[in-house]
């Protein structure tokens, strides 16, 4: 039984999949109840007796996370459990009141989605034979009520072209003809509302669904990793994978691969495992491994931080470990990597909320995200032969990476702050216990961020060889032909910013504009372009020789910045807010796109030329006629003061006369006017 | 056993005081009192706390717990027994907690039956004024060369600077 989608509506519908490729729904009766563990029962005895007659409340013991607790199953929603909170002051704890109930049924069964059979789940093949169409709609929903134009690719690929009625109309004819049982289409969050407002008014059948039936997820702003995001409503279709390709971060850091890899593993739907974060799907990964052992899900987060003196608590506090690097160009270095740092350090150091007061005892932690880490050991092992492997690897590094964040998540379910500060403690010692091993083997050390260190020296993989029996854990090493690190304002060198050229010849760059994701185009391209130019010397010398190559990159780059297509200027950001305090171009840019009529929320992406950076005059990108030129520049000086750092042995001061003798004569001091077609 | 927070203004043990300062004097009425060594003292804070890192305080007698979601606020005054309990406000833990607002305020009712607690923060806001209902007393004290903030907000209703100027006035008129 291959499980293509989960709901549950009175019960638990299963779409499964057989061989010969037809889909049907299973529907199973299922009420799970929830648990209620009260501190003094003969307090509620009023309340116990109403639930008991009316909810079928019966006394009974269960499993949490540290121990066995008395208490009562009840069958009721999650408004009875909230009333049973208010009523009991607060007093009540809950369990498995907000545990997705098809998640519950197929974790206490066994059973999981996209998989064929239990032993199937950890390995990183997944047999499967799915219909796929994908449509590609170039119009924008946001300002656009139908699409006009639509390309429908499965079997053979079909263009369809004309008034909005006709082009959707005509699109609903293709999906239930093709019936597919994956639709990979972009915008489908935002298209599915507009099209289901013009089914409903023509009294159309929207065919997305396999029954007609669509489960609604209401829109959101929320924090991640220190940035607003923002998740569109979506109508989620029945019996079918639908992913927005445009919106969802599963599919595109880990494609298709990657998103039945995420539900198979957390037991969610594909459908919600291609609109979830990384963090939430540990997390349901984290609640289907739970109830599968038979341990209740807390409902809120009431057990605190153990109480600290101050001085232990500054000394635990902290983070990962950082080596300040010398800025410069560096030759024959050696990156080692620890793969997947922090979750090892959880597997191999047994580290879980209940196991810090009881070290004796098999951590719950551990033991499931052991798997976890061994899956992505050997899909990092197969991708570097088979791409296929690529996307559930990427899937896995983001999983594992949020799985440590997690512990130390405020409504964390199976976090608890003291297990992220022994994580990071345990890594700074690690890092710190590798860089004495690497000094004592006659290697120096360049630079060091929190899992990874740079080296310089031979052989590296005695080095690697030695790390792995000292720490216990695996280390993978990169090998650059040369590295620029770049210097900070003060001269002092930046943790994050780097460029070399790897031993196959290609580039791995971080932290600077052509891996920025607010970049424009036209910027990247420029810097990309220089790079393709600087990765053909293998070394330091040699990057001597194609300075003036470079350099011409950058002074053509910017002779014809005027006539650039103002959409290749475009800076996209996701934004924090919507009301600005202060004028800035982000505040301008939102002010532009509702003058344009387009709404925004915080966590939204929105897409901006600058006209006039000094009088803060922005145009959303697709009305963006005219660009203010000096601004433009100046992030170009930019993105070539890092390339050409490369160059100037460290000082950057002479290849800024390439920007004064450009834009000395240039009278175009005031935005330009570009024309028009 | 009380901390003197200015001359004739002093908490007692057996009171919940809301107060709201600015940050020195908080951090001098804490730093400053060697006498509070001499009793089990608890300070709560959030994730961000303002006050933690200059408070300097290493007696074994003062502990800390950081609730980070008003639940574990709830758990935490309940489950506290010091005589000393003070809690640098974090309006984040009830941005969608409101819920909780009234049991925590109640919760820090009980507790200043015994200990002496505080609630502090550096402005108010409106979780802040929800648990301060239930306080026995609450203080506000204007950092000295600052308008108050309330003839400042008086004064933008009528159009005038809390210190008497007009708003557009920036400089002595002779």
């Amino acid at each position: 039984m291959w499980i293509l989608d989960t709901a549950y509506r009175d019960g638990v519908d299963l779409w499964c999949r057989d061989r010969n490729g037809s889909v049907t729904r299973k529907h199973v009766a299922y009420d799970p109840p929830f648990y209620l563990h009260l501190p003094d029962p003969a307090a509620h005895h009023e309340m116990l007796d109403v639930l008991e007659a009316e909810f079928g409340a019966a006394p009974c013991t269960f499993r949490t996370l540290f121990s066995e607790l008395e208490g009562f199953s009840v069958h009721g929603s999650r408004q009875l459990a909230e009333q049973v909170e208010q009523q009991t002051r607060f007093d009540a704890r809950l369990f498995n009141v907000d545990v997705r109930r098809d998640q519950q049924f197929m974790a206490e069964q066994g059973i999981f989605p996209c998989g064929d059979d239990y032993g199937s789940r950890f390995t990183p093949d997944l047999s499967f034979d799915l219909r796929q169409v994908e449509i590609r709609i170039p119009d924008d929903p946001a300002r656009t009520p139908l699409c006009t134009e639509a390309e429908v690719t499965g079997d053979r690929t079909e263009r369809l072209h004309g008034p909005g009625d006709t082009v959707v109309a005509d699109l609903f004819g293709l999906v239930e003809s093709i019936d597919p049982d994956v639709i990979l289409m972009s915008h489908a969050d935002a298209w599915l509302p507009q099209f289901r407002a013009f089914a409903h008014k023509n009294g159309l059948e929207m065919p997305f669904s396999r029954n007609g039936k669509y489960r609604q997820m209401s829109s959101r702003s929320y924090w991640s990793y220190g940035r607003m995001e923002h998740k569109e409503a979506a109508l989620i279709p029945d019996g079918r994978v639908l992913i927005d390709t445009d919106q969802s971060f599963v599919y595109r850091e880990g494609g298709l691969f990657g998103v039945l890899m995420a539900s198979r593993l957390s037991g969610l739907s594909p459908n919600l495992a291609a609109r979830f974060t990384p963090g939430t799907l540990i997390s349901s990964y984290e609640v289907y491994e739970a109830v599968k052992r038979g341990i209740v899900v807390p409902f809120r987060k009431a057990d605190a931080e153990t109480v600290r003196k101050l001085t232990d608590l500054r000394a635990a506090d902290r983070g990962g470990m950082m080596f300040q690097p010398e800025p410069g160009i560096f030759e024959n270095v050696d990156e080692i990597d620890f793969t997947s740092m922090y979750p090892s350090i959880i597997v191999k150091y047994n580290l879980s909320p209940e196991t810090l007061d009881n070290l004796g005892c098999e951590g719950f932690l551990p033991a499931v995200l052991a798997p976890v880490v061994s899956l992505r050991k050997e899909t990092k092992r197969r991708k570097h032969n088979e791409a296929r492997y690529a996307g559930i690897d990427t899937l896995l590094k983001w999983m594992l990476v949020t799985c440590f964040g997690y512990t130390g998540y405020k409504n964390a379910k199976f976090g608890r702050i003291e297990v992220h500060e022994a994580i990071t403690a345990r890594s700074r010692e690690i890092l710190i216990q590798t860089k004495d091993l690497a000094e004592s083997m006659g290697f120096t050390v360049l630079h060091g961020i929190v899992d990874c260190l740079w080296v310089q020296g031979s052989p590296v993989e005695e080095l690697q060889q030695r790390i792995g029996e000292v720490t216990g854990l695996w280390a993978e090493c990169e090998h650059f032909d040369w590295i620029v690190f770049l210097p900070l304002n003060d001269g002092f060198g930046a943790y994050n910013r780097y460029y070399g050229r790897l031993f196959d010849g290609s580039m791995k760059v971080r932290g600077i504009a052509a891996r920025r994701h607010d970049t424009p185009d036209y910027i990247r391209t420029m810097q990309q372009e220089m790079f393709e130019i600087m990765q053909e010397e293998r070394t330091a010398a040699g990057l001597a020789t194609v300075r003036d190559r470079v350099r011409g990159i950058y002074v053509t780059a910017l002779q014809e910045l005027p006539h650039a297509d103002p959409r290749s200027l475009a800076i996209s950001r996701r934004i924090s807010r919507t009301r600005y305090t202060h004028r800035c171009l982000e505040g301008a840019a939102v002010q532009a796109y509702r003058d344009c009529g387009v709404e925004v929320a915080p966590g939204m992406k929105i897409s901006y030329v600058i006209r006039d950076a000094r009088r803060y005059q922005v145009d959303p990108e697709w009305s963006a006629e005219t660009f203010d030129i000096p601004y433009y520049r100046s992030l170009m000086e930019k993105a070539w003061n890092d390339i050409a750092y490369a160059f100037g042995g460290g000082g950057r001061q002479p290849e800024w006369v390439v920007q004064r003798e450009l834009v000395a004569p240039d009278p175009a001091s005031s935005p330009a006017r570009v024309p028009q077609g | 056993m009380q901390i003197r927070l200015r001359p004739g203004i002093t908490l007692r043990q057996g009171t919940f005081s809301a107060v709201i300062a600015p940050e020195r004097v908080i951090l001098a009425a804490l730093n400053n009192n060697p006498e509070l060594e001499r009793f089990l003292f608890l300070f709560v804070c959030g994730n961000y706390s303002r006050l933690i890192s200059h408070i300097g305080r290493s007696a074994s007698s003062f502990e800390v717990r950081r609730p980070f979601t008003a639940d574990q606020f709830l758990s935490v005054i309940r489950e506290a027994g010091h005589t000393i309990i003070f809690i640098e406000h974090d309006p984040s833990l009830f941005e969608t907690a409101e819920r909780l607002l009234e049991p925590a305020g109640s919760a820090l009712k009980e507790a200043g039956h015994e200990a002496l607690v505080v609630l502090y923060a550096p402005a108010m806001d409106r979780p802040f004024a929800a648990l301060a209902r239930q306080a026995d007393r609450v203080i506000e004290i204007v950092n000295p060369g600052e308008p108050d903030p309330r003839q400042r907000m008086a004064a933008g209703r009528s159009g005038r600077r809390g210190d008497g100027r007009p708003q557009a006035q920036t400089m002595l008129e002779v």
